[in-house]
């Protein structure tokens, strides 16, 4: 038992540390299988996942507003995923997302050269346009909206969603 | 008590290791996305085994011309026999440079009568991933390339250069081009997209005439289509803006070389949307003076790959034509008119690999062959592109798994 406390009570004090010392979670390599992944991991959540780019323009201008948006709405999971061709930039990604404040949320960045095989998964007719937002609901019913989300319709979609549970 | 704090310190320790070997596995994993799986190049070198974008052109000798981008580098080098074997590369670049690797970026090759060869590509110059378009020439047959330089003067970001060869030898360039967004914005206005701005050398690329301004305000992250659809006026597809943020596509064609025309609209597709479609058009224009247009639109009124065509200068287009399976992601639709007909290329995926899908025409657009694969591969995969040495026309393909293929597009029935 002490050993489980011990155990728990530093798994605390490591995140708490992880926390303190602002060590921002790693960008996740996205490939093969990893869309499957993060609809299991967020099945039953209210998620917004966004798909952006550091050369894309529109995207730079939304990124911030989005970010502003996680911290508005705790309840929403938000996924980001860096959906440029590789060579992917993983500092600038980084760099880019920690000024939008979205060092925290779940940050991937593609990370297969076979870009079509893994826009494939996540929605066949998608043909590489960014940015693109996918609202998943509760339910599992996805909504996506092609280019620059407008955030009425993000806080409306929210609303919906936080109030039905 | 005493343990368990001793415990916890224990802990605090290895929480520290922990968070240091989670910023070193951070580290690897960020290492592990340049590996070769998850590049677009099979290897890094600047040889066209590792090119991820190629364009070809023929010479007026028959001379298969590629341009390539591969490990930092644009390299040229030439094939005598089909592109079964090729010379030693020339390399234009003297220093690794931050290449546009975007998706519809690649380095663009025209070669003259005299067989002077013209280039032209994109660089991003800053960490805001401005862009800035290079070109250079060689005058002595591709054994050497005259120190690059920019298209402009200017500094705003350029990008999506194409280059296109009169008869008389004129070479013209036309980019996306944002240097526009500055007045706007000192003026507090929005500025949206990009401008189309152009110039040409009387030179075979050597100097270009200073930048002018064809159109404004057109979406500014798709290829452009550039060819000359009759001596001394060249003709531009290119994604618009129009009312509404609708970015469908518009075709202008040139009075003269340093003269825009009027633009006209492709196709009613309504697609309104604020975002980088990175999926540009393809133009080519028959000896007969017919404009044969291939895009992609995800609009209100259609979706996918279409086709149609213009008997009137491009004033007016028939219906589009879509073109592909929509279940397999039709994309990067090419087309050409070549000595035996009209020729288009695209891509599609099946969910495994990835087929080249073609189709010919030999009534000038009125009908198609059913479509073909000719050819496939299992991984990543430049646009397909059709070339022609004005007697054959030829698939040009590279691929990340089998290398680049030049396929001879054979007559169908």
């Amino acid at each position: 038992m002490k050993r489980g406390f011990a155990a728990i009570l530093g798994l605390g004090i490591l995140i708490a540390s992880a926390a303190t010392l602002g060590a921002a979670p790693a960008l996740k390599p996205f490939e093969r299988g990893t869309w499957q992944g993060v609809l299991r991991g967020h099945a039953g959540r209210p998620t917004l996942v966004h798909f952006w780019g550091v050369t894309c323009g529109p995207c730079k201008v939304e990124l911030p507003l989005l970010g502003q948006f996680a911290k508005d709405h705790p309840g929403i999971d938000v996924v980001t995923i860096s959906a440029d061709l590789v060579p992917n930039l993983p500092a600038a990604t980084q760099s880019m997302l920690d000024k939008a404040g979205l060092s925290s949320t779940e940050n991937f960045i593609f990370n297969d050269g076979f870009v079509e095989r893994l826009r494939f998964e996540i929605d066949p007719a998608w043909q590489g346009d960014i940015p693109r937002t996918m609202l998943i609901s509760r339910d599992g019913t996805i909504t996506t909206i092609e280019g620059s989300a407008e955030m009425a319709d993000l806080e409306k979609w929210s609303g919906q969603q936080l109030a039905t549970h | 008590m005493i343990r368990a704090l001793e415990g916890n310190r224990a802990m605090v320790r290895n929480g520290l290791l922990g968070i240091a070997a989670l910023a070193l596995l951070q580290g690897a994993a960020l290492a592990q996305m340049h590996g070769q799986h998850t590049s677009e190049a099979a290897c890094e070198e600047p040889t066209l085994r590792c090119a991820t974008k190629v364009t070809p052109a023929f010479g007026p000798d028959g001379t298969l011309w590629l341009v390539w981008m591969a490990g930092g580098q644009v390299s040229v080098a030439s094939s005598q026999d089909e592109g079964r074997s090729f010379s030693a590369p020339v390399q234009v670049t003297t220093k690794r440079l931050n290449l546009d690797w975007g998706p519809d970026a690649r380095p663009k090759i025209v070669v003259d009568r005299k067989g002077g060869i013209a280039l032209a590509f994109s660089i991003f110059r800053d960490e805001a991933f401005n862009g800035q378009v290079l070109y250079t020439r060689s005058a002595d047959g591709g054994k050497s390339f005259a120190e690059l330089k920019p298209i402009t003067a200017n500094n705003e970001s350029q990008r999506f250069e194409a280059l296109a060869l009169d008869q008389d030898g004129t070479v013209f360039a036309a980019w996306l081009d944002k240097r526009n967004r500055v007045p706007a914005k000192e003026a507090g206005r929005k500025y949206e997209g990009a401008g189309l701005f152009f110039a040409s050398s009387r030179d075979g690329g050597a100097t270009y005439t200073e930048a002018k301004l064809a159109r404004d305000n057109t979406c500014e992250c798709c290829r452009l289509g550039l060819t000359f659809a009759a001596p001394g006026r060249p003709a531009v597809i290119f994604r618009n803006i129009f009312e509404g943020g609708v970015r469908d596509h518009a075709v202008m064609t040139f009075a003269d070389v340093s003269t825009p025309g009027e633009i006209h609209r492709v196709s009613n597709d309504d697609w309104q949307i604020n975002a980088c479609p990175h999926h540009g058009p393809s133009l080519t224009v028959a000896p007969n003076g017919t404009y044969h247009v291939a895009w992609y639109t995800n609009g209100k009124a259609r979706k996918g790959l279409f086709y149609a065509h213009s008997r009137d200068e491009g004033r007016t287009f028939s219906a589009p034509m879509a073109l592909g399976q929509p279940s397999r992601n039709p994309t990067r639709p090419y087309v050409l008119a070549g000595a035996a007909g009209t020729v288009m290329v695209w891509k599609e995926f099946d969910g495994e690999k990835t087929s080249v899908q073609m189709m010919i025409s030999r009534d000038d657009g009125e009908s198609w062959s059913p479509p073909k694969t000719i050819s496939s591969t299992t991984d990543t995969s430049d646009h397909p592109l059709l070339v022609s040495n004005g007697r054959q026309v030829y698939l040009s393909w590279m691929t990340k798994a089998d290398g680049y293929r030049l396929t001879a597009i054979e007559d169908q029935p």
